[in-house]
């Protein structure tokens, strides 16, 4: 959740940027000032850069190395196999099938959170009064751990006694009742809507601050030109929120490249690999079945898939935001 | 939150508005003259939302609370007995107090980490220039970008070697790494929006550099540093991946990886896992509360800095 999070906000960093070209504090500085601030600087960001190279630009570069290699994990000298693992990822069907799952959770996982989420802020937005309590109770489930969240969704699922097959029951719909996370073709869909539960809020509560700064004027304006609240919605107000709306989109949709903790806990993968996507796949053949070397180079592909789209939606976002639409 | 750019946008606005006050408000009362109508049915449908979102949490507490009899015989039912006997289970049978100590010896020590080492390497990058400066930034920022699976499995290995798998300093050095990236940004990004005068008017009264970080800037970033804690704290108890992995042995299993532990092999002692869930998540919840709006600014703004 939280690290699904972190590359977007990474990936909206640029605008910061160019401001410093221009305005750098540097060039006026005396050359006694600048030697001490080089000698500070240096001392401050060690630690930083320490910890990066050993545990993280380290690592990377073996991932590179693992890819390439046969590793069993004990050998200490693995035999090299040039791109035979990325050749083997190409040609394993359940690889495609892992990213057809990938697929539907990034467009479902992406689209529900942003169409409730707008929904329920604008909701928000127009009430008046005691609001507040509904936006704590909304952003709970995003502050909780996934571990958590899977369990107890897994007992709301359950067969026999789980809530939701009780509940189908009491409204007559007792016929649809069955083992959710134990259907190969709706497990998938189950473990989602967790997904859906949990990250709504977020979405609702940055919408909500977005929404502050929407002219409320322009809203009135269209509704006595006899928009309706549709209308209003899309033409009016989306625009508005546009840019915020669109980091929004880029933190879920690159989150839904690397999911893994919620569907490891509520399903591991199954049943029979029915809801595996890419990142479940590659830890069940690096740790399950010591293939270092395909898992690392199936882990490598989510690098490879999601980071363009990062780039490309910041991109997106930052020239809309330039436009000066508030964000 | 005046740091970010949400905040700075909304200050822009209010400082724009006077000119148009009077007209605004008045329009702004015409329309609740015109329209007092009660929002009852917004109300209820709120109400409604907020019930689904509470439910799987108030089924938490339900199912701990019970008996364990009660618990086998309407394992989801809501409770109709109060017992204490399934946190009891939880605490000693099912290890949970040397998990949830655990996760206070992972997670302080890291959030601590993360806030310091971030706070100083964020005021280098926005406040002293030297050559090789950006290159550097951007490789920390790099981790922002590439998934943590693309090098979790090499990790693996590495730590193995380094002598630091399944241990606590291992796990607490890989938490702080994982939360550098971010905070480095988050906290440069803070100390760019400082005004450069207070800087020069110190340097011009004879401070030294080191004297201008900590007597000058530093005071001012509090705020920053304080929503990065809230931010890193909740991640790095929340964190499941890095003590499944790295720790292996179960000696030093936080909340996270020791309540999916619990799950396997005995699915069928719901009532201690629903009192170690409640013991996982009360801490966040009771945080979350009492801090909740230093929580979704920390969210907000490192969401949507840029």
């Amino acid at each position: 959740m939280t690290t699904a999070s972190l590359p977007a906000a990474a990936a909206a960093t640029t605008p910061e940027r160019r401001r410093r070209g221009s305005q750098g504090p540097v060039n006026s500085s005396p050359p006694v000032t600048r030697r001490a601030q080089t000698r500070l600087g240096l001392i401050l960001v060690a630690p930083v850069i320490v910890m990066t190279v050993v545990f993280f630009v380290f690592p990377l570069a073996n991932a590179l190395y693992y890819s390439v290699v046969d590793f069993d994990g004990i050998d200490p000298n693995p035999q090299f196999v040039g791109l035979a693992n990325f050749q083997e990822m190409f040609l394993d069907p359940e690889v495609w099938h892992a990213l057809g799952n990938n697929l539907i959770w990034i467009i479902i996982g992406t689209a529900a959170p942003l169409v409730i989420g707008l929904l329920v802020s604008v909701l928000l937005w127009t009430t008046r009064a005691g609001t507040s309590p509904y936006r704590v109770i909304f952003f709970l489930p995003y502050v909780l751990p996934g571990v958590a969240i899977g369990i107890v969704w897994g007992w709301i699922y359950d067969p026999v006694s789980g809530w939701l097959n009780q509940a189908l029951t009491v409204v007559g719909l007792g016929d649809l009742a069955r083992g959710w996370l134990g259907d190969p073709n709706l497990a998938l869909y189950a473990v989602l809507a967790t997904a859906v539960w949990a990250s709504t809020g977020f979405v609702i509560v940055i919408l909500l601050s977005a929404l502050r700064n929407v002219d409320i004027e322009l809203v009135d304006a269209a509704r006595i030109d006899g928009a309706n609240p549709a209308q209003r919605l899309w033409y009016v107000i989306l625009p508005q929120i546009m840019p915020v709306f669109l980091m929004v989109l880029t933190l879920t949709l690159v989150g839904g490249f690397s999911v893994f903790d919620i569907i490891f806990i509520m399903t591991g993968g199954g049943p029979a690999g029915a809801t595996n996507t890419i990142g479940t796949y590659a830890y069940s053949q690096a740790f399950e079945l010591s293939r270092i070397g395909y898992g690392t180079t199936l882990a490598l592909l989510i690098t490879v898939l999601s980071v363009p789209v990062a780039v490309f939606l910041n991109r997106l976002q930052r020239r809309l935001s330039l436009d000066g639409s508030g964000a | 939150m005046a740091n970010t750019t949400l905040g700075s946008a909304t200050k822009r606005r209010t400082d724009t508005r006077p000119a148009a006050t009077d007209e605004r408000t008045d329009l702004a009362r015409m329309r609740r003259l015109r329209k007092p109508k009660p929002q009852v049915g917004r109300h209820v449908l709120l109400a409604v939302l907020a019930l689904f979102t509470l439910f799987p949490v108030l089924l938490v507490i339900s199912t701990t609370l019970k008996t364990p009899e009660d618990v086998r015989v309407n394992p989801f039912g809501f409770f109709s007995t109060i017992s204490p006997q399934n946190i009891i289970d939880a605490w000693t049978v099912g290890r949970f107090s040397d998990y949830l100590l655990n996760s206070i010896l992972l997670t302080v020590p890291s959030t601590i980490l993360v806030v310091v080492f971030s706070t100083m390497a964020g005021y280098t990058f926005a406040r002293l220039p030297f050559r090789g400066r950006t290159p550097l930034f951007y490789l920390v920022v790099l981790g922002l970008l590439v998934p943590f699976f693309t090098y979790m499995i090499p990790l693996y290995f590495q730590l193995r070697s380094m002598g630091l798998l399944d241990t606590l300093l291992g796990a607490v050095l890989l938490l702080t790494s994982g939360g550098l990236s971010f905070g480095t940004f988050f906290m440069r990004a803070f100390f760019s929006d400082l005004p450069v005068e207070l800087e020069q008017a110190a340097r011009v009264d004879g401070a030294s550099e080191l004297q201008i970080f900590l007597r000058v800037m530093l005071p001012l970033a509090r705020s920053g540093m304080g929503a990065l804690t809230v931010f890193t704290f909740l991640g790095n108890w929340n964190n499941f991946l890095i003590p499944l992995l790295y720790l292996p042995g179960g000696d030093f299993r936080p909340l996270t990886s020791g309540l999916y532990m619990f799950t396997g092999g005995r699915s069928l002692d719901i009532g201690p896992l629903a009192a170690g869930t409640l013991i996982t998540i009360l801490p966040i919840i009771v945080l979350f509360i009492v801090l909740q709006r230093q929580v979704t600014q920390g969210f907000l703004s490192g969401a949507v800095k840029g």
